[in-house]
């Protein structure tokens, strides 16, 4: 079984089963390819190069387009403009928390600094992003629904595995932000 | 309502020396935009505070506040300043994960949907 992250001298430390840290790599792997910018012949470089892609439209999957949002609410063309300034940086932003994560994952021991926690509460919670949009988890009572499904052995099908699935990344994000927010505390 | 617990633009130092933080400027012309997080169900609300105080180095007590506020109001303003700041804000807190988006500060927010009016799509390439 996994262990809570803690935060210590080290850093913060966490353990996870081999069984989990390849679950982890696949749902990491997952979102990576989700975001990763579509190759288009044409483009300029120097445009891709600055982080413009002016082709950008808003993602038709509803999980991309809770990773991408909208910058501006209820006004489709204020946020294109924006999007096409700033989404494909983002989209590396979030690429690279995610690919830092999949690399602590390859190491016996998981001893985080505080930059290395950050990438890799992101990703956790990207991850998390997108297994609840595959859930369909609209509202808080949507989330305590899911939240009941605690026990393996209950995995019958897809969605009860994601459910579970999704409970236990909730359970490691939230063992790693307190230790992170312990961290910040012994800082100040 | 909400403008009096959002922040002066780009004072984190001076929010976190003196949590006691001017509400005059708030009035000023010269700052007419506001962030705007908005509550999701999935976003747990201790990351949420940790990225108003990691990010805006906001006190506990603040971000506490404010993530409250989210979660029992729907939304709340977090930071407010130039177009160009709460623009870059928005873009972090989409790097975390949070649901972010940026209005007109004048219009008390909340029941406009259309916050800016025609036009404030442009001038963004500063």
């Amino acid at each position: 079984m996994a262990k809570a992250f803690k935060s210590g001298l080290k850093g913060i430390t966490g353990y996870l089963e081999p069984a989990e840290r390849d679950l982890l790599r696949s749902l990491i792997d997952d979102v990576i390819s989700m975001l990763q910018p579509e190759e288009r012949s044409g483009q300029d470089p120097l445009a891709a190069l600055i982080g413009l892609d002016m082709e950008a439209t808003e993602p038709t999957d509803r999980a991309v387009r809770r990773l991408l949002p909208n910058v501006v609410k209820d006004d489709g063309a204020a946020s294109l403009e924006f999007r096409q300034l700033t989404e494909r940086s983002l989209r590396e932003t979030k690429i690279g928390a995610l690919r830092a994560a999949a690399l602590d994952l390859d190491k016996d021991e998981i001893v985080l600094t505080p930059e290395g926690a950050r990438h890799w509460s992101m990703a956790l919670n990207d991850v998390r992003l997108v297994l609840a949009e595959r859930l369909d988890i609209r509202d808080e009572a949507d989330a305590e629904h899911v939240h009941r499904m605690q026990d393996w052995s209950q995995a019958e099908d897809v969605e009860s595995y994601l459910a579970l699935v999704y409970n236990f990344t909730t359970w490691l994000q939230e063992s790693l932000v307190q230790a992170m927010l312990q961290s910040l505390e012994s800082r100040r | 309502m909400t403008i009096s617990v959002a922040p002066g633009p780009d004072t984190q130092e001076g929010i976190r020396t003196g949590t006691a933080e001017s509400t005059d400027s708030l009035t000023a012309p010269d700052i007419p935009w506001n962030l705007v997080i908005w509550n999701d169900p999935v976003n747990l609300m201790s990351y949420v505070s940790y990225v108003f105080q990691s990010y805006f180095g906001y006190s506990e007590s603040k971000a506490n506040k404010l993530m409250m506020e989210v979660h029992k109001k729907g939304r709340s303003i977090v930071a407010s300043g130039s177009k160009e700041q709460v623009e870059r804000h928005a873009v972090a807190m989409h790097g975390f994960g949070l649901w972010a988006t940026v209005e007109k500060a004048s219009g008390g927010g909340g029941n406009s949907g259309k916050s800016g009016g025609p036009g404030q799509g442009k001038g963004k390439r500063g």
